[in-house]
Order: structure tokens, then C-alpha cells, then sequence
């Protein structure tokens, strides 16, 4: 590796390697788009996952905690969805207007490069196998990147729409789309982490994605059979003008209209349901109770009888109150006391008597029970 | 003499109350809970002087039970003390620090009473409460943060004073037998008790289970916190996982544990969790234990008239999530972890991950592996080759 480096930094310094064009600005920008939306999504995405780790609850907090890093997670799905659906528009152009060929499909040739490339590695094999304009190793993230966010658009929507995706999937759908969408998130992280870091940074880092353009010596390595072909003189050739303005006719109302539908599909994914109320209603607030004015009048003497049994007052002032044989042989019939003696002397329980609480017998009974006595 | 004796008094009751209402906001995260449920109920400083259990001299007086006095507003003050109450009460015969005699709370207001009479009878029983300050000094303390005493100090006379959930010559422990604490509150709180009476934790309590929380195990004794803030909500789920995360307890009762920790594993739990931890006094809309499986009315999980057995779950749902619809309430796991039984699609694709991330990315890892043995097989060659 250091090897490599330092024959660069010589071959540019001498005279400047000769590159090769790469990417164009569209393609170039879109790795951007990727690049900004793909961290993003992680960052505010995995501490979701992971919350009940510190480190996640850190992350959290910093971003502005939890419902702050919900929204950036959704706008920044929000963005990767149109680059998703633009892209779609791009690759749809190429391949069907300009007639590219379709270099990202995997076959059994990626397959046979690998292994061949694994044998060269170990010493088993003495060449470097010839690779074409895509490798297996970018074709596996190319893939990797169309695969996982069809997984993460499609439990996404699940998680941001519940109530809609129980309208034609079973309940138990939505938290298998939770599970899903984080355990793709981890292996779309992963392998970012190692295969995509290791290829285009540590080993060798790889401007072509900024630059548009790739060195002599990584061409050999990395892409050696489309070098062969560029120096042989082959050239992938746009047809002619009138081919494409005839294929464009068609192209561009396809286009318009499929790109509009799926611009509607996405704000119809992002807009769709308001999944819960905003805020819960605040719990009943307990006031603490008035304190409750009973005066003589709101008694009922024939409910006043019914106290008078359940509470056992018969058994010391006798069964109509013409007092009994207790110890407190007090008669109550047409008593002199005002109420709100009798209530005093009922709560505080007088000599022998038992005092008698609110818990015991309420204010209002003690009204009954006073309009009773006073109609004995 | 009198009167300055009785103005020291208050106002050394206020100072303790002020003094200990700054010490709580300096010293003391804010509790909202029965930590002090269990605080002892003994006294915590000395009796400021020797206890004078000899009342001879005022019961010349005050034993006839009748004795009133009327107030300024027209209500009538209770003089009247009869000594056999007190003396059966815990500050009677049989306190550890000695029988308390009158003066001991009331002060020595020597005869002839010269103070002035309180405003009302209800502005006496508050004001009395001072008198258990002085020596109930942990109790004043929590007293001083909890809703009780801010809703007085806000001029509520209505609030509970000491006396009002004590008593006050008649006191017995409070929570002899333990139902007594509930009973206590649902003087007042009366719909609430009534609710709470007919729940799992109610029935249970009544029946003489000592494990089922009263209302101030989650409230708190003295120190109540107001239960409609949203610290209290976004800690409710702790405050239930005391009890229902301790398989100790819930293995008598045979409940599963695994709630508290499958709750935080959900979408309502972890971002709840989170509020708690980061942002306590935020409010959220995300569900707590509470908003599924009710309040003071909660009932068993299978029973007919819980919240949240499969029957009534969607009205439940459809609380927060008004469109709810009737296959929404299967998105919820339920409080038991994954399996073959228990939503198995969701088992199998966390399954399938756990076996496709370590092939993806150790296939990686061999890939580069195999890169880098080359380069440094290339490394020395080269050097050889020097």
C-alpha cells in the first residue's frame, strides 16, 4: 500500500499519470446526495435503534433529543427517496434512450473474478484478474445500496404509516418492519464501514467519486479488461442525434409521467397520517375537594333512619332514640342541639362515645340522621 | 408574655418550614415517590424540652367535652379534650418519648388566655399543624415540596393539614391496618379511592396483601408531587417497574418481569425512557404504562373489563390514535419477547439478520483479509527485490 502511494506521489510529481473519466457531475452529485443522506440517516437512525445505550442517548441529546432526530431522520428520507426517484429517471434514460449497457448486472463472470481475485491474493495465482468498468466489489454495493433502500423505503413507510399498513397487512407487520428497518440499517452500516472504506480509502483513496477521474495504476488494477478496451480504441458510442430525438419523444412523456406519480407517491408516503394525537390530554386534575357546607335542611329523615340502623346507634340511645341500656343511656329523640353541635359531638365522640370521622359517616348522612332525630 | 410566646412558636415553625423548603430545592432531586412511604414515623429531633405528661391543669378546663368557643366568622372552636382519647393515642401512655402533655404542642398560653383567637375553626386546624413541626422535622421537610402544602401556602385552606389524614388528640400509626392509607386519602379523594377500591392493586389491598402499593406508594406520603406534570409522566413507568420489574415479587403473584424491559424495547417506551433521561419535564405523547392499562381503575391484563385485553384493545388504541384501525392493536408485541408463538415473522426476520450481518460483513472482512496478505506479501518481494 505505502508502495503504491509513493510511486503516485512520484509518477505525479515526474510527469502527471495519465487518468481516465469515470463519473460525470450528475453521477458525481448524486454520490454526494448519497453520501450526506446515507451518514445522516445513520447517525440520527441508529441511536433510535440502540437507545438504551449510553452512547446513543448522548447522540440523541446532542441532535436536539429524540423528536428533533426523528424529524431530521424523516427529512433526510424524505431527500434519499426523490434522489432515489431520480435516479431511476437517469438509469431509464441511459439505458433506453442512449442504449448504455447495463454494467451493474451481476453475473456468472462477477462470481469468477472473485474467486480468481481471492487466488491471486493468497499467491495461488499469478495474474490479476481483468476487471470490467464495474467490478464485483462495486457492483456488490451498487446492489447493496438499490436493495437496502427498497427495505428501508418500504418498512420505513410501514413505520411512518402504521395505521395505513394495518388497513391491508396484518398488525404484526409493523413490528416486523421495525425490526427490519434497524437490522438492515446496521448491515447497510457495517458494510459501508468495512467493504466501501477499505476499497476507495484505506487501500487507496479513490478521488474518481469527487474528481471524475481515475490514475493510470488504479485503471490497471481495478478495471483492467475496460482499460484494455479503451486503449484498443473501443468506444462506447451515443447513437445518432435523430435516433435519440426519436427515442426522447417517447422517453421524456414517460418520463414526466412516471416521475410525477412517484413525486405524488411521495408526498402522499411523507404526508399521508397523522398517526396519534399530537398531545395527550393532560390527566383529570384532582382539585382538592371544597369543603362540603351540609346544613340541617339537606337531611331526610327516612334515609336518617337507615344511618341510624347501619351505624348501631340504637345499641346506646335505643332503636328510636329514646336512649337504651348502654353504658350511655343518652336519649337523642327531638334533641336541643343545634347541627352543627351535633356534628361536633358526633366527630369528637364525647365521653364514652365512639368519635365518629368523615370516613365513618359523612356530613350529609349526619344531616339524615339530625333530621330523624328531630322527627322522633 | 403570652402573645410573643405564641408568635415565637409560629415563627419558628415557619422557619423550619422555610428553611427546609430551601434545603430541598438545593440539596434533593425532585422525588416523586414512596421512598418516604417508608420514612420513619418516630421522631427525629428531641422533644424541645421534657415532655409534660401532667394535663391536670388544663383539664380543669378543656376535659368538658362540650366547651366551645366561637369565632370571629361565626364558626364554633371545640375546646374540649377528653383524656382518655389522648391518652390512647400515640403521643399517650405509650410513647417512647413519654406521654405528651398539652403545652408540649399547644405551647403555655398561660390562664387567662390572652391570644387571639383564630379567624375560623378551619384556620386553627391549619395553623395547629404547625405544632407537629416542631418536632416531625423529616415530615415538615417533604411536607414543604409536596402539593398539600403549596396548595395552603397558595391560601387553598381546604388542602390537608397534618391533622386532617392524622387526627389530632385521637392520633393512631396511619398505616395500622394498611388499608388505613388509603382509606385516609379517600376522604377527599373520594372518586379516586372509589376507583382505585374496585382495581387489581385495591381488591388486593382490602383483601390484606402486603405487597400492593397503597396510593402513597406511588404518590408519596408528604412530599406528594403534583401526578399531571409531565416528570411525573415520563417517570411513571419506573415508578410502576419498581414493583413489576422485581421478580422476586411478581414470581408470588406469577407475573412476567419482562414488561418493563419489552416496554423499553418499544417505540412508546423508548422514547418515553428517553424524555425521562434527557429531557424529564418535556412532554410526550407516547403512551406510558398508565395510558394503555388504566390509572387508579387498573385491572388484571386478561380480565373482562381491563383496557387492554383483546377486546377492548383498539378503543384503547384509538385514545392516542383516533383512525386506528381494527387490525392496528396486533402492532403491538405485547409484553413478551419474540418467539415461534409469539409473533414468529418478526422472530424469523430478526433471526435471518442475526445470521445474514455476520455472513455479509465476515465475508467483507474475508475479502479484505485476502487484500491485505497480498500487499504485504507484495511489500516484501519488493524489498527482496531491492
Amino acid at each position: 500500500m505505502a508502495e503504491n502511494i509513493q510511486t503516485n506521489a512520484t509518477a505525479q510529481s515526474a510527469e502527471p499519470q495519465q487518468s481516465y473519466r469515470r463519473f460525470g457531475p450528475g453521477q458525481r452529485f448524486e454520490h454526494v446526495v448519497l453520501l450526506v443522506t446515507f451518514t445522516g440517516l445513520a447517525v440520527t437512525g441508529l441511536p433510535q435503534t440502540y437507545a438504551e445505550y449510553g452512547w446513543a442517548k448522548a447522540l440523541i441529546d446532542l441532535m436536539g433529543g429524540i423528536e428533533s432526530i426523528r424529524v431530521i431522520h424523516r427529512i433526510l428520507a424524505t431527500i434519499l427517496m426523490a434522489e432515489a426517484i431520480y435516479h431511476g429517471g437517469i438509469l431509464t434514460y441511459k439505458l433506453f434512450v442512449l442504449g448504455r449497457k447495463a454494467t451493474m448486472i451481476p453475473g456468472f463472470r462477477d462470481l469468477k473474478d472473485v474467486l480468481q481475485w481471492i487466488a491471486f491474493n493468497l499467491g495461488l495465482r499469478q495474474e490479476h484478474p481483468h476487471l470490467p468498468r464495474y467490478n464485483f466489489g462495486e457492483k456488490a454495493e451498487y446492489l447493496a445500496v438499490i436493495w437496502g433502500t427498497v427495505i428501508m423505503v418500504i418498512t420505513g413507510f410501514m413505520m411512518w404509516n402504521p395505521i395505513a399498513t394495518t388497513n391491508f397487512l396484518p398488525g404484526s407487520a409493523v413490528p416486523v418492519a421495525r425490526v427490519a428497518h434497524g437490522a438492515e440499517a446496521l448491515l447497510a452500516v457495517l458494510s459501508i464501514i468495512t467493504w466501501h472504506m477499505w476499497n476507495v480509502h484505506i487501500r487507496r483513496f479513490n478521488r474518481a467519486m469527487f474528481t471524475g477521474n481515475l490514475p493510470l495504476d488504479a485503471m490497471e488494477e481495478e478495471h483492467g479488461e475496460e482499460l484494455e478496451q479503451i486503449l484498443a480504441g473501443h468506444v462506447d458510442e451515443d447513437p445518432p442525434r435523430e435516433v435519440i430525438a426519436k427515442r426522447n419523444m417517447y422517453f421524456f412523456p414517460y418520463a414526466f409521467i412516471v416521475g410525477t406519480l412517484l413525486v405524488l407517491g411521495l408526498i402522499f408516503f411523507v404526508t399521508f397520517e397523522d398517526t396519534a394525537i399530537t398531545t395527550v390530554d393532560p390527566a383529570v386534575v384532582v382539585e382538592a375537594p371544597d369543603v362540603v357546607e351540609v346544613s340541617a335542611e339537606d337531611g331526610v329523615a327516612e334515609t336518617g333512619a337507615e344511618v341510624w340502623a347501619s351505624l348501631n346507634c340504637n345499641e346506646c340511645h335505643g332503636e328510636n332514640a329514646e336512649g337504651g341500656e348502654g353504658r350511655l343511656n343518652v336519649a337523642l329523640a327531638n334533641t336541643s342541639l343545634t347541627f352543627d353541635e351535633f356534628v361536633a359531638a358526633v366527630r369528637r365522640g364525647p365521653a364514652d362515645m365512639k368519635a365518629y370521622s368523615v370516613r365513618d359517616v359523612s356530613d350529609l348522612d349526619l344531616a339524615h340522621l339530625y333530621a330523624w332525630l328531630q322527627s322522633q | 408574655m403570652t402573645r410573643l410566646h405564641v408568635k415565637a412558636w409560629l415563627l419558628a415553625g415557619i422557619g423550619i418550614i422555610l428553611l427546609a423548603t430551601g434545603y430541598l430545592f438545593v440539596s434533593l432531586p425532585v422525588r416523586i415517590h414512596a421512598q418516604e412511604a417508608q420514612e420513619s414515623q418516630a421522631v427525629q429531633n428531641a422533644m424541645p424540652s421534657e415532655p409534660t405528661g401532667d394535663n391536670s391543669f388544663c383539664l380543669v378546663c378543656h376535659a368538658d367535652s362540650d366547651a366551645t368557643a366561637t369565632l370571629d366568622d361565626g364558626t364554633t372552636l371545640h375546646v374540649g379534650v377528653d383524656p382518655s382519647v389522648l391518652e390512647g393515642s400515640v403521643h399517650g401512655a405509650g410513647n417512647e418519648q413519654g406521654a405528651l402533655g398539652c403545652v408540649d404542642c399547644h405551647g403555655t398560653d398561660a390562664f387567662p388566655h390572652d391570644d387571639p383567637l383564630p379567624q375560623s375553626a378551619r384556620a386553627y386546624t391549619v395553623q395547629a399543624s404547625l405544632m407537629c413541626t416542631n418536632c416531625h422535622v423529616e415530615q415538615t421537610e417533604n411536607l414543604a415540596d409536596g402539593v398539600h402544602y403549596t396548595a395552603i401556602t397558595d391560601g387553598n385552606l381546604n388542602s390537608a393539614s397534618c391533622v386532617d389524614c392524622h387526627g389530632s388528640h385521637d392520633i393512631q400509626p396511619p398505616d395500622e391496618p394498611r388499608e388505613k392509607i388509603s382509606e385516609t386519602c379517600g376522604d377527599c379523594h373520594t372518586s379516586v379511592f372509589t376507583e382505585y377500591r374496585d382495581s387489581v392493586h385495591g381488591e388486593a389491598l382490602f383483601e390484606g396483601d402486603p405487597n400492593v402499593p397503597t396510593c402513597v406508594d406511588c404518590h408519596g406520603v408528604h412530599g406528594i408531587q403534583h401526578p399531571t406534570t409531565a416528570l411525573f409522566r415520563n417517570r411513571s413507568p419506573e415508578l410502576c417497574a419498581e414493583c413489576h420489574a422485581d421478580t422476586e415479587l411478581m414470581e408470588e403473584y406469577g407475573i412476567s418481569t419482562y414488561v418493563f424491559e419489552s416496554y423499553l424495547t418499544d417505540f412508546h417506551g423508548t422514547t418515553v425512557q428517553l424524555f425521562n433521561q434527557t429531557d424529564p419535564n418535556v412532554p410526550t405523547n407516547k403512551a406510558v404504562c398508565y395510558d394503555c392499562h388504566g390509572v387508579h381503575n387498573i385491572a388484571e391484563a386478561s380480565a373482562d373489563k381491563s383496557r387492554v385485553v383483546r377486546e377492548n384493545l383498539l378503543e384503547t388504541c384509538r385514545e392516542c390514535h383516533p383512525d386506528a384501525s381494527a387490525d392496528f392493536p396486533d402492532s403491538w408485541v405485547g409484553h413478551f419477547p419474540p418467539s415461534l408463538d409469539n409473533h414468529p415473522l418478526m422472530f424469523l426476520v430478526d433471526l435471518f439478520y442475526d445470521i445474514l450481518i455476520p455472513v455479509v460483513v465476515g465475508g467483507f472482512l474475508f475479502l479484505i483479509a485476502t487484500d491485505i496478505i497480498r500487499r504485504i506479501r507484495k511489500m516484501f518481494s519488493g524489498r527482496s527485490a531491492e
